[in-house]
Order: structure tokens, then C-alpha cells, then sequence
């Protein structure tokens, strides 16, 4: 019998719960002061890009606190080519892609059930 | 006679894979980027083909997609009119490039301050990354779409190749022709090899080499089959294609002589890259997979493990006899070592 090539395992695929890009990998946790824009172009200085990320920690922790106090709540959504819509809003998914409302008023009817694409969004308003 | 090849099969598309690319090699491995019809290009380790992620944004087929040397960044090009360019490390879209029409190329300079774009507008583009805002340079001349182009000659020069059957080369600063080549059909594939200048250009079922400075012709080898792509081994001693009838091809660069061919693909093979290692070669699919091959079949290397005759035999002897862990780990184990057998035999009936 000559000498055969097996295979370990397959190649791993798609997550169907995220998009990927781990944030725990090596490569993720080594290169990622790079990748926040900002501070590369006022330079590595560790406080401040210290005190950056404690602000956008502020800011993301407001913004899931507000998709939060949003839900079940009728929003209004200010969408590109003039479009404005009210729905009560469901849930968004895990990258901010969908939100998902129900009774989405529409100029040609009221949709029971929907799916919005978050970057048609421009703005939405809610009342608290 | 050589060894049957195992390919590895990477699924996640839904539709038709059209374009792949490697990066360099980076401190973390090489990685591959492939382009789909599915509107969500994805990021894969080169040597495993494990998925990593994917680039969520566009809004029509993928056509071109690209990876930077560094595999820092991606740049896509998309049947939505733009080209996209991405953090390769974090996924986020970082510039969306707004275009007239479809977009089918992209490709960075070395230093991947220059983003290059062509497609059915049939212009040339050049976008400086560092002033996104700032309107590209165009590049004008082609008749008809542009399907690929490419920076050479350590990025001072550009070529194109386009659906009114011509390759060009372009100065970069005059945006002048400095040579064209034409055919009597669409070209359709291109790949550059800096190391050496060599371009390689496919059309009918013809897979041609081109000196990349002169366009001298180098040579042209006939494939049994309609070629849509072709790629040549970093110590150019091979070079692989693949095309209609689903076959991948390896032939011997030196001789031309057809060495072996691979079923495997379902559909027609729309795009073959070797990896910069040149130890394996991916290719994408009509039928929607991307598949890596080893250029040396039998060696260990990813997700390949040679098994030399006698190894699996033993391995089951030796834990049945006499091994110093109980009877409960004992029969856990020797159905774990019973599956490897399995699988392996199965693998070797496989045709």
C-alpha cells in the first residue's frame, strides 16, 4: 500500500451567528491599536489613546443602552430618498446591519413584520 | 504515476466563487480572499482555508477582491457600482468608492497607498488612500469593459486587460499606452508575477506568458479544455489552470507538458491563485467552493497529513494491547482510534 494523504479535518466554515474577524485572535489583539483611525493620526501616545477608549466604552455603552430603552417603543426612522417610517421597534442584530420592527407604517400599507437595513438609516427618534 | 489528491473544500458561498486572492506572507500566516456572486466576499487562513470572516456591506455580485501584502487591508469590487476597501484585521468597510458602473478589479500597490479599479465604465482608476476625497486619476482608451488591472514594474505601470480583446500597459504618470497586445478573442484572465516580470494571460484554451516590461511573448501552452484562469508556481517549475470542463490542469513550465489534471470542482473553474509559498493552489467554482490543492500531493502541510503504509495499523495495536489507562478510557479511546482508521481508508476508496 503506497503512502496516502489523509486530511485532518475540513477547513472551518462560516459563522452563522456574526460576520467573524474574532477579536480574540493573535493577529486581532496584536494589530488593533492600528486600527482605531483616530490615534494614528495624533500619534501612539498611550494616555491618550487610553482616554480615547474610554470614551468610545462610554459612547457604545450609551448607544446599546438606548437600542435597550428602544424597544417595543414606536420609533420614527429618517431613511435616504426622503423616506419616513414609524415602527415599534424589535431588535437589531449583532453588527447593527438589521433592525428587526413590527407594524412598519409605510406609504403603501402597514407592514406586519420587517427587516430595516441599518445603513439606509440616517437618523431614528423615540420618546423615553 | 503520482498520488490522488484530497482536495479541501471550503463551502460558505452561495453563489458562484469569481475571483480569489492571496497576501503576502504576515507574521500570522498568509490569508485568501474570495470574490461572490453572493455579495459577501470572505476572508480565509491561506494554509487551512478556515473561514475568518466576512466582509458584510455590498449590495450586488462581488467581481474583484484583493488583499493588501500585509493582509491589513481588503479592497472589492462589486456589480453595486463600488469598490469597497476594508480592514482586513477588524472587518469594517473603511472608504466606499462610488463608480458609474459596474466594478470588476482591484488591486493595491505595494505599499498599499494606491488603489487601482477598473471595470464596465471602461476607465482606469486610481484612488490615493491617504485623500479619499481627492478625485481619482483616470485612465482612458479601452472600448470595452475592463475585466483586470494591474500595477507592474514596481507600480510605475499598469495593465489592463479588457472585453475589445486588447492588453495594454500604461505609464502611470503620462497615462499613456506604452504597449498594447491584442487578441482574437477576450482575455480572460490575467495574473502578474513581480519576481521576474511575468505575466500570464489566459484566452480560449490558450494559457500564454508574457515577458510583463516588453510583452514579448515568453511562450503559450494549449489546455485540453476552455481556460479561465491560469496561475504560475513562485519558482516557476509549474504552473496550474482550470476552465469549462471543471478539471484543474498542472503542466511543466519548462516543458509544457501536461502533468496531471484533478476532478473535484462541480462547475466550471472561474479563478486559480498559487499561495506565496507555492505550496498549495486554491480555486474557485461555479459551483460556489473554493478548493486548496497541494502542489506536492503526499507532503504534510495545513490540513494534509501524509500517512505512510503501517501507521494506522499500529496505532490500533498498540492501545489494544496491554495500555496503562483503564478499561472506560481504553474503549473511549479505541473508537476514537477506530474513526481515524475509518476515515483514513475511506479516503484512500474515494475516487
Amino acid at each position: 500500500m503506497r503512502p496516502h494523504v489523509s486530511v485532518l479535518r475540513l477547513p472551518r466554515g462560516p459563522d452563522p451567528n456574526g460576520r467573524g474577524f474574532d477579536p480574540n485572535s493573535p493577529r486581532f489583539i496584536a494589530l488593533c491599536p492600528t486600527t482605531i483611525s483616530a490615534s494614528t493620526e495624533t500619534g501612539t501616545d498611550s494616555v491618550q489613546m487610553r482616554e480615547e477608549q474610554r470614551a468610545r466604552s462610554v459612547l457604545r455603552e450609551s448607544f446599546l443602552r438606548t437600542l435597550i430603552a428602544m424597544t417595543n417603543k414606536q420609533v420614527q426612522f429618517h431613511m435616504y430618498e426622503r423616506v419616513k417610517v414609524e415602527a415599534k421597534f424589535g431588535a437589531s442584530d449583532i453588527d447593527v446591519l438589521n433592525f428587526q420592527v413590527s407594524e412598519l407604517h409605510t406609504p403603501i400599507g402597514v407592514q406586519k413584520e420587517a427587516l430595516l437595513r441599518c445603513q439606509d438609516v440616517i437618523s431614528y427618534s423615540f420618546d423615553l | 504515476m503520482a498520488m490522488r489528491q484530497t482536495p479541501l473544500t471550503c463551502s460558505g458561498h452561495t453563489r458562484p466563487v469569481v475571483d480569489l486572492a492571496f497576501s503576502g506572507i504576515t507574521p500570522y500566516g498568509y490569508f485568501l480572499i474570495s470574490a461572490c456572486k453572493d455579495g459577501k466576499p470572505m476572508l480565509r487562513q491561506g494554509d487551512t482555508g478556515d473561514w475568518i470572516g466576512t466582509f458584510l456591506g455590498h449590495k450586488g455580485a462581488v467581481w474583484g477582491a484583493t488583499l493588501n501584502n500585509e493582509a491589513t487591508k481588503a479592497a472589492t469590487a462589486a456589480a453595486d457600482f463600488t469598490a469597497k476597501v476594508w480592514d482586513a484585521v477588524t472587518g469594517d468597510e473603511v472608504l466606499t468608492l462610488a463608480h458609474k458602473h459596474i466594478v470588476k478589479s482591484v488591486n493595491f500597490t505595494q505599499d498599499s497607498s494606491c488603489l487601482l479599479t477598473g471595470g464596465n465604465d471602461k476607465i482606469i482608476r486610481i484612488y490615493d488612500l491617504n485623500k479619499p476625497e481627492a478625485e481619482p486619476q483616470e485612465i482612458t482608451g479601452h472600448t470595452s469593459a475592463i475585466k483586470k488591472a494591474l500595477w507592474c514594474n514596481n507600480d510605475t505601470q499598469i495593465l489592463s486587460a479588457a472585453d475589445d480583446k486588447t492588453v495594454r500597459l500604461w505609464d502611470r504618470n503620462s497615462t499613456e499606452v506604452v504597449k498594447q497586445l491584442s487578441f482574437d478573442m477576450s482575455v480572460s484572465s490575467m495574473e502578474y508575477i513581480p519576481d521576474g516580470e511575468v505575466l500570464v494571460i489566459t484566452y480560449g484554451k490558450t494559457i500564454a506568458f508574457y515577458n510583463a516590461l516588453s510583452l514579448d511573448m515568453i511562450k503559450t501552452v494549449d489546455a485540453p479544455a476552455s481556460i479561465h484562469s491560469a496561475s504560475l508556481h513562485p519558482d516557476k517549475d509549474f504552473f496550474v489552470a482550470g476552465g469549462d470542463d471543471f478539471k484543474l490542469y498542472k503542466f511543466d513550465y519548462g516543458t509544457k507538458e501536461e502533468l496531471e489534471s484533478y476532478k473535484g470542482h462541480f462547475g466550471p473553474v472561474h479563478c486559480v491563485r498559487f499561495s506565496p509559498d507555492g505550496e498549495l493552489y486554491a480555486s474557485g467554482s461555479e459551483d460556489g467552493t473554493l478548493r486548496l490543492w497541494q502542489t506536492a500531493v503526499g507532503k504534510t502541510y495545513g490540513l494534509w497529513k501524509c500517512v505512510l503504509p503501517g501507521e494506522c495499523a499500529a496505532e490500533m495495536v498498540v492501545l489494544l494491547e496491554g495500555s496503562p489507562i483503564s478499561t472506560e478510557e481504553l474503549w473511549s479511546s479505541v473508537r476514537v482510534t477506530i474513526g481515524l482508521l475509518v476515515t483514513s481508508l475511506t479516503k484512500v476508496l474515494l475516487p
